[in-house]
């Protein structure tokens, strides 16, 4: 890893693990096992992927199927209907697996890209979010990754979620409790490029 | 303006200078502010000192003051761009013809269920109440204000609305709510609510949010939140409307940015929310969630008044809440006894602003202030939030200030004259002897009871020490 990557990948989780997010820094080679491990950990019964071309290539799905975990893909997964996927009916932990286009270092905050492969909901919907940054996506400032996110031409994204924590309120005597509404726990796997 | 809803709550009928007295007499109250007043210091303190707040902050009042000075502008390539995007953009001038237009709506496709995510824009309209009258079901869905909903009360704070109750409270409220007997852990009463307002999410037809800001280079709209429900709200229901005041507007991406940083810092201590929901228009074609029709409301409700007046400055604010954790007033009385969805500092500076000079509490309002200053330098975008009260103060007209006033020319006449003057000067020592004891005037008749129920007042120069 460059070694301004491997700073900017260390400001990211560390500023993420402030607010009781997680992560790891993992190569190719390793990353479906480290997202079959996370999930274990969670204990999650079934994942709802991003339909990206970087899940596939890293195995997670394959890999988290063999584990005996269930695979939902979205959009497909979404003919599920809301009330599964909330966790209102069937398995109630879930996990979220997204790719976000873009990794912010300074003060740690993931953009999340919405499109018809990359549900706007997956990862609030579940009560786990994983997500799976390729290294070379890490930028700075969040002002140079919002400049980019918008500056292409043609239409802006219809939604862009983003993520700098797990789902928290402080609204009972101001203490903060994690699992609000979205995902109870944040990991995010910052993958070398190969 | 007629038929205009008032900005207070028509709840709060009982004058401001008794329910500050009853605020005042609740100990659980004092408690829960002094708690959250405290946390809020030392998570703002922390955070300041891991980021260069100042500069910070000289930059987003630069930001603000450019944006409001092109408003019309950008509100109108705002608009443009959302609409370009698919969306539906409708101009309210005032309360009624915002709520109007979401019951519109809402009856023209036959919804039933409304969830909402937080929004003050939408508190000041009171549109839940026209929801409500429409025959229609709305239910709440940030956490804090879901237990306002349940419990039939107004939010306390702009950001941590039921700041004011504790624990047990919450849990009372809820198991009245379910009808189920809940542990006392913060942690079970969170999951239960996250499972009760997730059969809402499953079925709501409209999900309806604030708006932080718009932004008007590529017409999106910002909604900010830490709990993950405006992201459900905006991206579940067939239908999302978005309500803003029409001030809360910035330039671009790299303002936008910036606002973003800040925002979080003053209104929760942290250098980043939880989640940032960017929205540009409904769903696009391909994809499988998001809303198919997007409407924006964007309101003026008396702010287009204040541009280009020396109160203006009153519509650079971000809504975060700091000058209210900052302000002695606010964490002694809470935001409730304020009876405007708008309390602490920025409360009695808008509220007769939006609402008009002529009521109870606008009159009163801008008066429960020291003029300390704490508002000021808590505020992430400097607004002199002490100077626009004392302007708002010389606005305010009632029978009382007329009285005042009055009296105050009477003096200053008698002061000019220099025979009348020593008169009244004698007079005044003779009576204050007769008055005092041991130098101390404890109850005086006449104008001067006000005074001395309060304090006592010294009748030699210098005072002798109080016994
Ligand atoms: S006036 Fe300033 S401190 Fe008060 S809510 Fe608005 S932005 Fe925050």
């Amino acid at each position: 890893m460059a070694p301004d990557t491997a700073a900017l990948s260390e400001g990211l989780l560390a500023a993420l693990a402030r607010r009781r997010a997680t992560g790891a820094v993992v190569d190719a080679a390793g990353a479906a096992a480290a997202a079959a491990a996370r999930a274990a950990e969670w204990g999650v019964e079934r994942a709802l992927l991003a339909d990206d071309p970087v899940l596939g290539d890293l195995g997670v799905g394959g890999r988290l199927a063999g584990d005996g975990c269930e695979v939902l893909v979205w959009p497909d997964g979404r003919g599920r209907g809301w009330r599964e996927l909330l966790g209102l009916e069937g398995p109630e932990l879930t996990m979220g697996v997204t790719v976000p286009r873009l990794g912010v270092a300074e003060r740690g905050t993931l953009v999340l890209e919405t499109g018809p492969g990359h549900g706007r909901s997956i990862d609030v919907v579940s009560m786990y979010h994983l997500a799976v940054l390729p290294a070379s996506r890490l930028r700075a400032t969040l002002a140079e990754a919002l400049v980019e996110t918008y500056a292409r031409d043609g239409r802006a994204p219809s939604a862009v979620s983003l993520v700098s924590a797990p789902s928290r309120t402080s609204d009972i005597e101001k203490i903060s409790t994690l699992g609000a509404h979205g995902a109870k726990g944040l990991h995010v796997l910052v993958v070398e490029d190969r | 303006m007629s038929g205009r809803r008032p900005v207070v709550y028509s709840d709060t009928t009982a004058p401001l200078r008794e329910r500050t007295r009853e605020a005042l007499a609740d100990d659980a109250l004092a408690a829960n502010l002094r708690a959250a007043g405290a946390s809020w210091g030392a998570a703002r303190t922390r955070i300041s000192a891991e980021n260069p707040f100042a500069e910070m902050r000289a930059r987003a009042r630069e930001i603000r003051r450019g944006d409001i000075g092109d408003l019309p502008e950008l509100l109108a390539r705002l608009e443009e761009r959302v609409t370009a995007a698919g969306g539906v953009v409708t101009r309210a001038a005032d309360a009624d013809a915002a709520c109007r237009y979401i019951t519109d709506l809402a009856a023209a496709r036959g919804a039933t269920l409304v969830a909402k995510s937080k929004s003050m824009a939408t508190e000041e309209i009171k549109l839940n109440e026209a929801i409500e009258e429409s025959g229609l079901r709305v239910v709440e869905t940030d956490l804090g204000e879901w237990i306002l909903q349940l419990a039939g009360q107004h939010p306390s704070h702009i950001v941590a609305p039921a700041v004011h109750l504790n624990k047990e409270q919450v849990r009372q409220v809820l198991m009245a709510e379910s009808g189920w007997e809940l542990p006392t852990d913060r942690e079970a009463l969170v999951a239960h609510a996250r499972t009760r307002l997730r059969e809402v999410f499953a079925s709501a037809d409209i999900g309806i949010s604030g708006v932080n800001f718009g932004v008007a280079e590529t017409g999106t709209i910002c909604v900010v939140e830490n709990e993950g429900n405006a992201r459900l709200v905006t991206a579940l229901p067939r239908i999302h409307v978005a309500v803003m005041g029409m001030e809360r507007v910035v330039r671009d991406w790299d303002e936008a940015a910036h606002i973003l940083q800040i925002l979080p810092m003053a209104a929760i201590g942290d250098d980043a929310a939880g989640y940032v929901n960017l929205i540009t228009g409904p769903r696009a074609p391909g994809e499988a969630d998001g809303p198919e029709e997007l409407h924006l409301v964007i309101l003026d409700g008396g702010r287009s008044a204040l541009l280009g007046t020396d109160l203006e400055e009153a519509l650079d604010c971000i809504r975060c809440g700091a000058c209210l954790y900052s302000c002695p007033m606010w964490r002694s009385v809470g935001g409730q006894a304020y009876g405007s969805p708008y309390s602490g500092p920025i409360g009695s500076v808008l509220t007769p602003l939006l609402e008009g000079m002529e009521g109870e509490r606008s009159s009163e309002l801008p008066f429960m202030s020291s003029l300390c200053g704490s508002c000021h330098d808590a505020c992430p975008v400097g607004i002199p939030l002490h100077d626009l009260l004392v302007r708002v103060r010389a606005r305010v007209t009632t029978t009382a200030h007329r009285r005042d006033r009055a009296r105050f020319r009477l003096w200053s006449r008698a002061w000019s004259n220099p025979a009348a003057y020593r008169l009244s000067v004698a007079m005044a020592r003779i009576g204050l002897r007769l008055a005092g004891r041991r130098g101390w005037a404890r109850r005086l008749p006449g104008p001067g009871a006000e005074w001395t129920s309060q304090r006592d007042l010294p009748t030699r120069w210098p005072p002798t020490p109080p016994r």
